[in-house]
């Protein structure tokens, strides 16, 4: 055994059919899992000239050699596909416990192609798969539809994966969600979803996943966790879950306040991760297999939800300038009922209303208005009234009106809750990220802000490049692997090339998970700039390029990502307009 | 009275943990001069259970605590030896992160 299920199911919805295959070696051996089988099978299997919201995009679910092997915070899975929100090839990642359930019932990936002629759904079950109908299903919240599946297969222990209306109504920034609150958040999977006419994956049963080497695996673990367990970070998601960042980022003066048109909001300590624990804050809870256990039960007058975690806590806080910490974790609930990218969606809203505010668009709301963000949000859900135009992005929003300028997205994607213009590597992370305005495709908050693994000058841009490409190298290899990116604050890459290999038998070192992780980055890029993503499209909007921070320490400044795109093209092996050189090409075997 | 000239006030802003043993925010006179070494051992003096939260040994921070003044992480100015002006706030947090 290697920490696989050993098996992909290829569902074709067009066809009605199923076919389950064996999980190639060599797509082991090169891409790993999760991330890496992701953008490998779509790549392969999708002609770069496809619409995502055409039949011929295919969307797929993978885990990771690490997920549900009982590794501490091994509990991830990837959902990668053409986005409709970005036009490019992308992934995002879940946790909760499905990536687990999706390896009991036999599978390392699903892979959905095609699209059912009527609502379907997609039953995993102990080493068999079929196609059901969902037509009783449509229409249906998140956690509507995972009740009724559990109640059809009379089955709590069934673990549904599934869109809410917004999917179905393809809203560019649908997600799809686990267990009613894990997300698969960006880039609009849920969408993609929708249009294949597919509304729930439902996965179960008790097949065995066992390591190449135990004994090595379980001496890794004990390492693995004693680390997790010591580290001071590590403890604090535990206690305040992410929104603890609210305050750290408020007081560097780089948090994102009213669509990004200043960047410290007065009244953060309201929506903080302090104030959450000492007010809604119920429980905290884990992933599969977790330790650390960062996710936050809340309690807002009677309605029980998880979250806000950080960045939907920013997003419909701070950017849209709201300190109701009760109207913004009810946000968030609309957000996990209706599977709508909790990102995107306020951020989205902020932008609508600094364009109301200035009278490009006809609209009552304004920043600070709670009641009026939360009816926008099942607007945009439902697809009503203005909702029908916000839900095609930030982007596309702005520019029907006049004013892209005003979208704060990189690649058509809403950026998330840091300031570029104060965090310089950052800036340069998700300018060139393969998926659109980002954060988790290699966090340089961790070293440029938390101090981890090491201090790094936020202002600075001398460096950074190597830090970004590191980081995002690493980043995808972690994705591949399974392993939730948290674990990370205490975690090396030697670490997690132990797990792997105790794990897989395969021989991986900390430069061979780089080297998967690298493979992976330039196999999405590649893909990417034959559907026309280039040189121009690495950048982030004028507002943080030319317009200076006015408050606190980072005062003057804007994000100089200029200064770095050469060099960090020039260390990826990429030429001037960031095309991969056929030396790189080669050297990963691409 | 010393003539203001003569000292400084400063703004101290505790987050996440350190709020368990010390003020969320506190207001501080020291003689001009003072340093950011001098105000946190000064504060460790008056909170019981704030030094294991933010030094290892009495001359080192522990990881991962991050001590900023006026929103600027000390390390990148003279890190303890930072001088404190009238007027400045310190925002002080022990190990924590997101994402
Ligand atoms: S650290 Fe948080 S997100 Fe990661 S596996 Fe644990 S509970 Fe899930």
């Amino acid at each position: 055994m290697d920490g696989y299920a050993g098996k992909i199911v290829y569902a074709d919805l067009s066809a009605g059919k199923v076919l389950i295959k064996p999980t190639p070696p060599e797509l082991k051996k090169l891409y790993l899992g999760g991330r890496g089988f992701g953008i490998r099978l779509l790549t392969d299997m999708v002609d770069p000239k496809t619409d995502p919201l055409d039949a011929k995009n295919v969307l797929v679910l993978a885990a990771g050699p690490l997920t549900g092997t009982g590794t501490p915070l091994g509990s991830r899975y990837e959902v990668s596909t053409l986005s409709p929100l970005t036009g490019a090839a992308i992934s995002a990642n879940s946790g909760g416990v499905f990536g687990w359930k999706m390896k009991k019932a036999g599978f390392d990936a699903i892979v959905v192609s095609g699209k059912a002629k009527k609502p379907a759904w997609l039953f995993l079950d102990n080493g068999k798969a079929e196609i059901r109908d969902a037509s009783g299903l449509w229409g249906k919240t998140t956690g509507q539809t995972t009740d009724a599946i559990q109640n059809e297969l009379n089955d709590k222990g069934v673990r549904v994966a599934c869109i809410g209306p917004a999917g179905e109504k393809l809203v560019r920034f649908a997600c799809i969600i686990n267990e009613k609150t894990r997300a698969a958040g960006r880039g609009g999977v849920g969408a993609v979803m929708g249009s294949k006419n597919l509304k729930a994956i439902a996965a179960r049963g008790d097949q065995m996943i066992k390591p190449a080497d135990e004994a090595k695996l379980k001496a890794v673990n004990e390492r693995v966790k004693k680390k997790l367990e010591e580290n001071g970070i590590e403890q604090a998601l535990q206690k305040y879950g992410t929104a603890v960042l609210i305050n750290i980022i408020n007081e560097n003066y780089v948090m994102p306040t009213r669509n990004f048109q200043s960047a410290r909001f007065a009244a953060a300590e309201k929506v903080s991760g302090e104030t959450m624990a000492a007010t809604i804050l119920k429980q905290n809870k884990g992933c599969y297999s977790c330790i650390v256990k960062c996710g936050r039960v809340c309690n807002v007058d009677g309605e029980l939800g998880e979250g806000p975690e950080y960045e939907p806590d920013w997003a419909f806080g701070p950017d849209c300038g709201i300190d109701d910490l009760k109207a913004v974790a009810r946000a968030n609930n609309i957000c996990n009922e209706y599977g709508l990218d909790a990102i995107s969606a306020p951020t989205t809203i902020a932008c609508l209303m600094e364009m109301a505010e200035k009278g490009y668009v006809k609209h009552a709301v304004r920043f600070g208005d709670a009641k009026g963000m939360l009816a926008l949000v099942e607007q945009i859900a439902k697809r009503e009234g203005i909702g029908d135009e916000l839900a095609e992005g930030s982007f596309r929003f702005a520019t029907k009106y006049g004013h892209p300028e005003l979208s704060m997205s990189s690649k058509k994607q809403e950026l998330p809750a840091y300031d570029p213009r104060g965090i310089q590597g950052y800036g340069l992370a998700t300018a060139t990220s393969v998926r659109g305005g980002d954060h988790v495709y290699g966090y340089m908050i961790a070293p440029e802000i938390l101090g981890s693994p090491q201090k790094l000058d936020p202002y600075v841009t001398a460096g950074k490049p190597q830090w970004v490409k590191t980081f995002q190298d690493l980043t995808a290899g972690i994705d591949a692997s399974g392993m939730c990116l948290f674990s990370s604050f205490a975690l090396g890459a030697d670490d997690y090339a132990d797990l792997v290999a105790a794990t897989t038998g395969m021989k991986v070192d900390a430069a061979e998970l780089l080297k998967i992780g690298e493979r992976i980055w330039n196999l999405q890029k590649l893909y990417n700039i034959k559907r026309g993503f280039g040189r121009k499209d690495d950048t982030l909007p004028a507002r943080l390029l030319n317009e200076p921070l006015k408050e606190g320490a980072p005062s003057g400044q804007v994000s100089r990502i200029g200064e770095m795109l050469d060099e960090y093209y020039t260390l990826r092996g990429w030429d001037r307009d960031g095309v991969p050189s056929p030396a790189k090409l080669k050297e990963l075997g691409l | 009275m010393t003539g203001a000239k003569d000292h400084v006030t400063v703004t101290v802003r505790a987050f996440a943990t350190l709020r368990e043993v010390m003020d969320r925010e506190l207001r501080c006179e020291y003689p001009s001069g003072v340093t950011v070494g001098t105000l946190l051992r000064d504060l460790v003096q008056k909170y019981n259970g704030l030094g294991a939260l933010l030094f290892s040994d009495p001359e080192t921070l522990r990881d991962y605590v991050n001590i900023l003044v006026n929103g600027r992480n000390m390390e990148f100015l003279a890190g303890l030896s930072t001088p404190l002006a009238d007027g400045d706030t310190i925002a002080l947090f022990p190990p924590a992160a997101g994402g």
